[in-house]
């Protein structure tokens, strides 16, 4: 459940172990979050071209069936088999048949075709519902009759004998935290809507802009534990975050040096083969700046004067308020945690055996983790599985 | 010589509203290499490949050619589908008409043209001089060896064992458990450390598909993926094994703070795994301890964080508070590395049981000061911005995991990369256990640092991808690839040529290349199953001995010649 790196890792193994896998997710695609994102680290390769190989293996192997658009609808155990029904929506333009002419979306009036993502491959268009209006006008100039709006969508029981949890981690809102200021401004983004935003293949090329009005950003502010490591909203800590600001923040001064890239921190955690080096690397050799500090207020400024943050500065004890032309919020990642059972819980890497077992968990829904771990946690609970199995 | 099936396809349009897609067909028919060139509408969806190939069905698959979409999109599964119905997927090329001629060149058709004749004729040219790489196919050993038997080493072995692999696990120690057998309790669980492994320790003595060797050394391993053949040293002698596949787990040291911060010379002043012996044994005995996190490391000598020193002094400070009572604990600390959400619990579970912390400045560190013994520390605390001065009668010491002496040698013994810190280094961090040397596979600190409960997944990771490799039972050089089809093919050399220079064995990445005496002389020979096909041999061979089959000299030469020939 979950066709993201873990997922991916996880249906690899068990197919090269002679298993039958069933791979559900609920995106158009898989790759989950790794494929959405530009960069990763700490290569700064593209995240997508270390993922496709492997997205290409899971659908060319013959034990894997891959189920996209699709949700496990309800899992029930009986003597020892869990029947499991899965829901598998219908795209309105068929992945397998779109050959990514863009036919269709010049035809659309209101820009509700897109191409899934601006740097994934084999790339397809698909439908925003949002946003259509539902002329067909698209179905007409399909050449291959890729889209059909009147596809149904299906329901069908598979029996498993194991069942892996993989969906990773969601975003939650941070609207509720109105200090932060997210919603009120453009330019006050979170750092997933900034990674799309400056993406190499994405609306601007890969060059910096402010998402206001397109000009080129003097500085830019990096918010750590945005809504995280905060009693009132998520405990815990996202772990993956701090990484991920330094990677945007160095990208942004590896792409134009003019702009000041600033990480307002709490403690920077660069767990991981060379992720300090990775962050040294940022601040003394790209020039990104670290400041430890927590705004307690983020509000736009009048016009388009920037963003206002205003922190303490808690190393040198100073209140500041300082100006910014963006202002990306990090931290409010949260596990998608399933709706289980009664006297089942997801376990994690900490409850290894006391609690029943319903599950194999791994990846971000076990406890925040980055790429690595995530492929990790996936090889292990493949194994379980199957040990499982053998009982 | 067999002669190539062209495929064109127009793409619903696509490319033929910017090439000329007829010309190009009239070009190469002309071409007596080219056997029918064939334009399609689309080749890429349901039935168009069979329909393509019923032309020329009878004849059977040779050498194809196909112009199309990019080979990173929908073309690979056209090429598989050509493989389905008898073509070798190598003898399939396909050329980027469609985003690397048609689209990228709207405005240009002219040019469009002219790139997309030229780029056909170099893989026509290729498809003629192209010579076929010998494949071999190698029977997988059905045995594993597992060096280490801390929690990673453990872990990996009852894995395998529990899969049916038959395991030898090696540890030089006299007794499994690793640095698990320091720690008096493990964190964030509170068990101790045979409580952790205790399971594992009952299954390696009980299950009859593990042999333990103590005291044992790995001697020398030869040999490649699937069939090593492993030499050990142990009390009764040298033993021979023959294993498919190793796993490394063979964990780390802990840095050892010799004249850091008053250590060796004031009393009471002790790391952090003499504090575990102390809790293993009984309790510390002291009012106030200090811990001073990143001794000897986030420095210019060792710039990484050891992951593990955060959380065992939050575990080490909590049981200072609940078990002596009216004792204080302060923790010294840079940046608190308590990542996710089990580890961040645990940190502010510390801060309600009154665990102080105070942040320094790597540039200012704390002063432990005393004579004989330790009478207080001195630190200056970067938040509130004031020196502090703590009373204590007990200064723990945090060093980092540092890699084992013993693992470059090993690195070297079994031809894998080691990071810039001498932890044994992943192939990529997608896939965290795998080495460049296929086959072996690495897990626990040996890797990095990590915690115990990491550890035994990496060691279960390791375990289940060594048994997905062994369990093909028999595997072809050419499948030996990280991609997902196979490789193209591997290097040969032309032992006549070969002068023993050895420049191929420097630059090969994956050990492939050997120098083996023959008759008075030495000459190079790929090993198939590690060559990767990556080129680096065949480029500096200085006598041109050293050749890919399929990419060889002359098939180069020619699509040079081609790509320079005009076209009109």
């Amino acid at each position: 459940m979950g066709g993201g790196i873990s997922g991916i890792s996880a249906a690899l193994d068990l197919a090269a172990a002679g298993q039958h896998v069933h791979l559900v997710d609920n995106g158009f695609d898989l790759g989950g979050i790794v494929a959405r994102l530009d960069k990763y680290y700490p290569t700064d390769h593209c995240a997508f071209c270390t993922l496709w190989a492997e997205i290409r293996r899971c659908k060319e192997n013959p034990s894997i069936f891959v189920h996209t658009l699709a949700r496990v609808e309800s899992l029930e155990k009986n003597h020892h088999v869990f029947q499991a029904v899965i829901l598998k929506l219908a795209p309105v333009i068929d992945p397998e048949l779109c050959i990514f002419c863009g036919r269709c979306k010049d035809a659309c009036p209101r820009g509700a075709a897109r191409p899934i993502w601006e740097h994934a491959y084999p790339p397809f268009y698909i439908i925003d519902r949002d946003r259509c209006g539902d002329c067909r006008s698209c179905a007409d100039v399909c050449p291959t009759k890729a889209i059909d709006f009147d596809r149904e969508e299906a329901r069908f029981q598979v029996p498993v004998d194991e069942v892996i949890w993989s969906a990773g981690f969601s975003e939650v809102s941070l609207e509720p935290l109105k200090e932060y200021g997210w919603g009120t401004h453009p330019d006050i983004m979170t750092s997933l809507e900034f990674e799309a935003w400056k993406a190499e293949a994405g609306e601007n090329r890969g060059t910096i802009l402010r998402h206001s009005n397109k000009a080129v950003p003097r500085n830019i502010a990096f918010i750590q534990c945005a809504g995280a490591r905060d009693l009132k909203f998520l405990p815990h800590c996202s772990a993956v975050c701090c990484m991920h600001a330094l990677k945007q923040a160095q990208w942004v001064r590896r792409r134009n040096p003019a702009i000041d890239c600033v990480i307002l921190y709490t403690d920077l955690r660069t767990v991981g083969r060379d992720y300090y080096g990775y962050a040294i690397r940022a601040i003394e050799g790209k020039g990104v700046r670290a400041v430890r500090g927590r705004p307690s207020l983020i509000y736009p400024l009048p016009g388009s004067d920037g963003i206002a943050v205003k922190f303490e500065d808690t190393l040198t004890q100073t209140r500041e308020i300082w100006k910014f032309d963006m202002v990306i919020l990090n931290g409010n990642l949260q596990p998608t945690i399933p709706a289980l059972p009664r006297g089942y819980a997801v376990p994690t890497l900490a409850t290894e055996g006391r609690v029943t077992r319903l599950f194999e968990s791994y990846g971000h829904i076990m406890t925040p983790a980055h790429v690595t771990e995530s492929a990790v946690h996936a090889s292990s609970a493949a194994l379980r599985s199957i040990m499982e199995g053998k009982k | 010589m067999p002669k190539v099936t062209v495929f064109l396809c127009d793409c619903f349009g696509e490319i033929g509203k910017v090439i000329d897609l007829e010309s190009i067909r009239k070009r190469f028919n002309a071409d007596p290499a080219v056997d029918g060139v064939t334009i399609t509408e689309s080749l890429c969806l349901a039935s168009d490949v069979e329909r393509a190939l019923s032309a020329i069905h009878d004849r059977g698959i040779g050498k194809v050619l196909i112009g199309a979409c990019s080979p990173y999109g929908r073309m690979e599964f056209v090429r598989l589908g050509l493989v389905k119905k008898g073509a070798e997927l190598r003898h399939v090329r396909t050329v980027d008409l469609r985003e690397g001629c048609a689209w990228i060149h709207r405005k240009d058709p002219e040019g469009a043209f002219r790139k997309a004749a030229s780029q056909l004729d170099m893989e026509l040219a290729l498809l003629q001089n192209m010579q076929d790489s010998k494949d071999i196919t190698v029977r997988l050993q059905q045995e594993t060896l597992v060096i280490g038997a801390g929690p990673a080493g453990l872990s990996a072995a009852c894995g395998l064992a529990r899969l049916g692999f038959r395991v030898h696990l090696v540890e030089r120690g006299s007794a499994p458990g690793g640095l698990l057998n320091i720690i008096s309790q493990a964190y964030p669980g509170g068990e101790s450390g045979s409580e952790k492994i205790g399971l594992r320790l009952e299954e390696v003595s009980r299950n009859h598909h593990i042999s333990f060797y103590g005291k044992t050394r790995v001697v020398s391993v030869k040999g490649q993926a699937g069939d090593f053949k492993v030499t050990l040293a142990g009390p009764e002698g040298k033993t021979g094994l023959r294993v498919g596949a190793i796993v490394l787990a063979t964990g780390a040291r802990i840095l050892f703070p010799q004249g850091l911060h008053g250590y060796g010379k004031l009393k009471n002043v002790i790391t952090q795994m003499e504090m575990e012996r102390q809790f293993s044994t009984g309790k510390p005995a002291c009012r106030t301890a200090v811990f001073i996190q990143c001794v000897g490391a986030r420095n210019i000598d060792r710039p990484y964080c050891s992951t593990i020193c955060c959380p065992l002094s939050l575990k080490n400070a909590m049981r200072i508070i609940d078990e002596i009572p009216g004792a204080k604990a302060y923790v010294l600390h840079r940046d608190i590395m308590t990542p996710g959400s089990i580890l961040e619990a645990y940190y502010r579970k510390a801060l309600e049981k009154g665990v102080q912390f105070i942040r320094f400045d790597a540039a200012r560190p704390p002063g432990v000061l005393g004579e004989g013994q330790v009478g207080e520390v001195q630190v200056f605390d970067a938040i509130s911005g004031v020196t502090r001065t703590i009373e204590t009668d007990l200064v723990v010491l945090s060093t980092p995991l540092i890699a084992d002496p013993e693992s470059a040698a090993l690195a070297r013994m079994l031809e894998i990369p080691v990071d810039k810190y001498g932890f044994f280094a992943e192939v990529y961090p997608n896939h965290p256990v795998e080495t460049l040397n296929d086959g072996i596979f690495i897990c626990g600190t040996a890797r990095w640092p990590v915690s115990s409960d990491q550890a035994i997944a990496q060691g279960e990771a390791a375990a289940m991808k060594a048994a997905s490799f062994l369990g093909k039972k028999m595997v072809s050089a050419l499948a030996m690839s990280r991609m997902p089809d196979q490789k193209v093919g591997h290097a040969s050399v032309n032992s006549d040529a070969c002068t023993g220079c050895g420049n191929c064995m420097a630059v090969c990445p994956y050990g492939a290349c050997r120098l083996q005496r023959m008759g008075n002389r030495s000459v190079s020979r790929v090993i198939k199953i590690r060559c990767k096909a990556c080129g680096n041999c065949v480029s500096v061979c200085p006598n041109g001995a050293m050749q890919m089959p399929e990419l060889n000299d002359r098939a180069v030469c020619q699509m040079i010649r081609r790509a320079f020939r005009e076209v009109r």
